[in-house]
């Protein structure tokens, strides 16, 4: 009943008209897919497995203000302090000192590889060094060795055993089991399951850890520690002052859920893409509003043409679906173009920031979002110009 | 064909109610070739809308081929006056986008008819009119009359049962205004029924029948007298 | 003027009008320039020259000089202390400073609550180089350690509640210093001469201690400190000077081309020499930065704002495509009436007129609207992005710019339509 032809004819006799609106929607289109693509990628690496309980481990971020409270053996004794009034508090599982959190961009970390063969060299491994409780805060198991129970002093002479995680220890000590085997920094004494440390290493999962002393607090330390599920608020709140109680000297810079920690990893990814969303939000207005316009302005534009048609028998629906079907003609031409866009796009944004390419789903999803916001803008005015009254528009003076 | 009873209506403005039809009577039978005339005002385009449904009505009734217009769906409205009623307009309303075939088409894509058929049935209404050789010209190439032969096309191409012609020479010559009447009168001729509205007496005596309508209501034709009317209200 | 005015008032006749084409067309316009002066606020801070007259003199060296073997690796971002000895071991350039930032504690006295602050450890150079503008005192003489620092004129103020407080003595993680001078205000954004690890992204320091004091005093670098050999670095005093760990920046002001060759020359020797004695295992990789390079230098990532700045390019694009798209159809509606002015004799000159006349209105009412929208474009900017927090900042010339920028696309909005509205065939017009 509609003529695809005469559409197209009536499309190219306003080309102006047309292309500004062709041009525009396929930067819309093009826009609409990246940012989308975006957002996917920043989800994706937020609910990626971490092998961690993110609710319920906290994490203290602090460092003592005195410089006699930051060296051993007064610091040994502060931490005693600190972890004993913790253990304390109602509601926590476990708690450990640790020189670093897991979940961060970079932080502490060295070189890792076995000692009979250095060319096999992993860089950038975290390293955490912790007390025992460590792996209970964490609730990873121990999959072959034993975990050693005493911390160890660094008195530069004798070695402190490692402890790898599962996927760094196939990695430096390939087909053979690792319990025994001298590192770079010690002897193996245990594998435990895999969990995400530095997302700037290698991989996120290699960790090494050795029970002893933190080196130096330069940097602060950190007291981490698992809560009974539903306590993590209260002990949040409650934290700090348990912790200013054990010794006042200290500054806390922060405590932290494991989500928070992951959330600031990707903090940045997670910015771009709601301000894209935003961007294609504002970009779908502004499509709908020029939709609108467009159609709001034809009706007016054409109201003895209107007129004509539905004296000569064209139902108020055939015209709304006329003028329906014109839009839908626009966007799907400009979409056309817009997905040769949305891929000259990725091209330009994989320069500057690190993003996927561009499945081919998501540009067609992109346009059927499209197609529903300029059927909604498009229908009122269209609404509209189906009321023309024939015997009006046919009259001429 | 089409029969009408007590059929009235009128317009309302927030202050003031204009009766435009009263107590109209009408009948017209299969075939016939009626003039309604009657001086400017007077309601015979508002009638002839209502004929051609292209306007609702308060009161009364109409019956075209038997069939009541009242509370007919706009869907239903639209097809019927697709099917059965053609129109010819004093200012052609062609759509001046369109080409020649593709105005004449027109209501035909609205009736569904397929590609062959409706191609079929536009060069037949083209060569009637005689201008077969100007299909893909556009409205604005043509002479007022060739315009006004291409809207009789347009009317006549879907075979309808009724053409409602509203002043259909007012634009133009005479000449061309005779050719206009000719062809109309030979559409009447072959079958169908006709209803002009004109001002012009010459073209209304040619018609088989006259019906005068004043003050939106319809008088006996034979009490009209031409001549009495005739230059004071000429224009329409 | 009166026929300004007289013109001013048709355009607000026309909007009256059809007041929503041309809020529609306001709204998307705003819109697009909004998120474009969002954008271009954080650009052009960040691509800022701080040192605008000096920048292309300033050079980081960077170099091999590792006890490791690596034939592709770059040189490490920071320089040991021994590096930069053997760096500084010439006159070539006209100044040079060593330097790196750490964390302390400052209290008046060591019974009061500390103050946690950002230290710079760095030599005499650095004031001279870098432009700091002095309020009290002056720069230690020499690079060699003494228990003298240099405070910013806010933590003077925060500590002792005055600004001339030279000679005075305070208490920096528990170990006394004397005040040598107090810094005018100064902010240097970017701060180019620490870019790693993006810090040129944060503010200067609140303190500044000699380099060789915080060597003795055992303060690690809270950027980047990494060490290439088994060594302490809990013994800066010791072993920080001797063995392989790198903390350092270092920058030497090279004026003339002629001494930026030389310097490199001397670079050159320098690593050849190194490696003849065995000390420069790995190949030798030399490379001699200036300052409007370094950020480049050290972040190889950092494009999300380049990439917002694609985006909202486009997205001005697409506005201004449909701004104008409305305002045509809003011309267009208008056309009899032009058509008409015209016919009474306005020429075209004068419908031209007309044109500028609206453009001057929806210049205004749209820079009103885009600066808003701007604004909380740029407070959502600082909440998802903080770590540019710093430069979201408007001045003069960027305001004056931006508003030349809203006057351009006001008139391009305008100007295809109303050249068509003016050039159309008048006798048609009049006809329909």
């Amino acid at each position: 009943m509609i003529s695809l032809h005469l559409i197209f004819k009536s499309m190219l006799r306003r080309k102006v008209v047309t292309s500004l609106l062709l041009v525009q929607l396929a930067l819309t289109l093009a826009l609409l897919s990246n940012s989308s693509l975006l957002a996917l990628q920043t989800w994706n690496q937020l609910s990626q497995p971490t092998g961690l309980d993110l609710d319920n481990i906290l994490y203290v971020s602090l460092k003592p203000t005195s410089k006699n409270l930051q060296e051993y053996p007064a610091f040994a004794d502060l931490l005693e302090r600190q972890l004993a009034a913790v253990r304390q508090m109602p509601g926590v599982a476990a708690v450990s000192f640790t020189n670093q959190s897991p979940l961060m961009e970079g932080g502490s970390n060295s070189n890792v590889n076995d000692e009979n063969n250095r060319e096999n060299n992993t860089q950038n491994v975290p390293q955490y060094t912790v007390s025992p409780d460590f792996l209970k805060v964490l609730q990873l198991d121990v999959l072959e060795g034993e975990i050693p129970q005493t911390i160890q002093a660094w008195d530069g002479e004798s070695t402190v055993p490692v402890v790898l995680t599962k996927s760094l220890a196939e990695r430096v000590f390939p087909g053979k089991s690792a319990i025994g085997q001298l590192t770079n920094g010690g002897p193996v004494a245990a594998v435990i399951e895999d969990f995400y440390g530095q997302r700037s290493a290698e991989r996120v999962m290699y960790n090494r850890i050795q029970i002893a002393q933190i080196y130096g607090v330069a940097w602060g330390y950190g007291i981490i520690l698992r809560v009974e599920p539903g306590q993590a608020k209260h002990i949040r709140s409650q934290i700090p002052d348990v912790l200013k109680t054990a010794d006042a000297n200290i500054e806390i810079f922060s405590v932290r859920t494991m989500d928070d920690q992951l959330h600031r990893m990707f903090r940045n990814e997670f910015g771009l893409a709601t301000l894209l969303a935003v961007l294609s939000g504002l970009m779908l207005l502004v499509s709908m509003i020029s939709s609108y316009s467009n159609a709001h302005f034809n009706a007016l534009k054409r109201q003895q043409e209107i007129g004509i048609k539905r004296a000569l028998g064209a139902s108020k629906h055939s015209i709304l679906l006329e003028m329906l079907t014109e839009n839908w003609c626009t966007t799907v031409a400009g979409a056309g173009i817009g997905i040769v866009a949305a891929w000259l796009l990725n091209q330009a944004l994989a320069l500057v920031i690190s993003i996927p390419a561009l499945p081919v789903w998501l540009p067609l999803t992109a346009l059927l979002m499209l197609m529903l916001c300029v059927t909604l803008a498009t229908w009122y005015p269209a609404r509209i110009a189906t009321q023309v009254s024939p015997a009006t528009a046919t009259k001429t003076l | 064909m089409i029969q009408i009873n007590n059929l009235s209506k009128s317009f309302r403005t927030e202050l003031i109610e204009t009766q435009a039809l009263k107590n109209i009577q009408l009948h017209v039978t299969e075939g016939e070739f009626v003039a309604l005339t009657g001086p400017s005002g007077s309601g015979k385009s508002t009638l002839l809308n209502v004929l051609g449904t292209l306007e609702s009505f308060d009161g009364g009734d109409y019956l075209l081929d038997g069939q009541s217009v009242k509370g007919l769906s706009d869907k239903a409205l639209s097809a019927l006056r697709n099917e059965k009623i053609g129109f010819i307009f004093q200012g052609f309303n062609l759509i001046k986008d369109y080409s020649l075939f593709d105005n004449i088409e027109l209501p035909l894509r609205y009736r569904g008819f397929a590609a062959a058929e409706r191609k079929r049935r536009v060069e037949h209404a083209l060569e009637q009119v005689g201008l077969a050789a100007r299909r893909d010209y556009h409205p604005s190439q043509l002479s007022g009359g060739q315009q006004q032969r291409v809207a009789i096309a347009r009317a006549i191409a879907g075979q309808p049962r009724i053409l409602l012609a509203d002043e259909p020479t007012g634009n133009l010559d005479s000449l061309m205004a005779r050719q206009v009447m000719e062809l109309l009168e030979q559409i009447n001729r072959d079958g169908c029924t006709i209803l002009m509205v004109t001002h012009d007496p010459d073209q209304a005596r040619r018609a088989g029948r006259q019906v005068q309508i004043v003050d939106g209501q319809l008088s006996d034709a034979a009490m009209y007298d031409p001549l009495q009317h005739a230059s004071p209200v000429a224009v329409a | 003027m009166e026929q300004f005015l007289y013109y001013l008032k048709v355009s607000l006749k026309s909007i009256r009008r059809a007041p929503l084409p041309y809020s529609l067309t306001i709204l998307i316009l705003s819109l697009g320039l909004g998120v474009f002066f969002a954008n271009a606020t954080f650009y052009y801070r960040l691509n800022l020259d701080p040192l605008p007259h000096k920048s292309d003199k300033l050079f980081f060296p960077f170099m091999n000089l590792v006890p490791y073997d690596c034939q592709n690796c770059e040189p490490p971002n920071v320089l040991s202390y021994s590096n930069v000895q053997k760096l500084g071991a010439t006159d070539i350039p006209s100044a040079k400073a060593a330097m790196y930032s750490a964390d302390g504690y400052l209290r008046l006295t060591p019974q009061q609550p500390p103050m946690p602050v950002k230290i710079r450890l760095t030599q005499p150079d650095f004031f001279r180089m870098f432009e700091v503008p002095f309020l009290h005192g002056s720069v230690w003489p020499d690079a060699s350690a003494r228990a003298e620092v240099i405070l910013s004129r806010q933590t003077a103020e925060k500590l002792f509640g005055d600004t001339n407080v030279v000679g005075r003595s305070l208490t920096l993680d528990d170990f006394e210093y004397t005040v040598s001078a107090v810094l005018a205000d100064w902010a240097m954004l970017p701060r180019l001469f620490d870019a790693n690890n993006n810090n040129h992204l944060s503010e200067v320091e609140d303190i500044y201690l000699p380099l060789e004091t915080g060597y003795d005093r055992n303060y690690l670098s809270n950027s980047q400190s990494s060490s290439f050999q088994d060594a302490d670095y809990r013994k800066l005093a010791t072993d920080g000077r001797t063995k392989a760990i790198h903390q350092l920046q270092f920058w030497v002001q090279l004026d003339t081309v002629e001494q930026q060759q030389a310097y490199r020359q001397f670079m050159a020797n320098l690593t050849a020499d190194e490696k003849k004695a065995g000390r420069h295992p790995s190949a030798i990789n030399n490379k001699l930065v200036g300052m409007r390079d370094i950020v480049v230098h050290f972040n190889k990532d950092g494009g999300d704002i380049k990439a917002f700045a694609l985006v909202t390019l486009l997205f001005l694009l697409v506005c201004l495509f449909n701004a104008s798209h409305l305002s045509l159809n809003r011309y267009l509606s208008n056309q009899y009436e032009i058509s008409l002015r015209r016919a009474l004799g306005a020429s075209r000159w004068h419908i031209q007129q007309q044109a500028l006349a609206d453009v001057l209105l929806m210049a205004s009412i749209t820079s009103v609207a885009a600066l808003l929208i701007g604004y909380s474009g740029i407070s959502l900017m600082n909440e998802l992005l903080p770590a540019n927090r710093l430069f979201s900042s408007w001045d003069w010339t960027l305001l004056l710019s931006l508003l030349a920028v809203t006057l351009g696309c006001s008139y391009l909005v305008t100007l295809y339509p109303s050249l068509r509205a003016s050039f159309g065939a008048l006798n048609q017009q009049l006809k329909e």
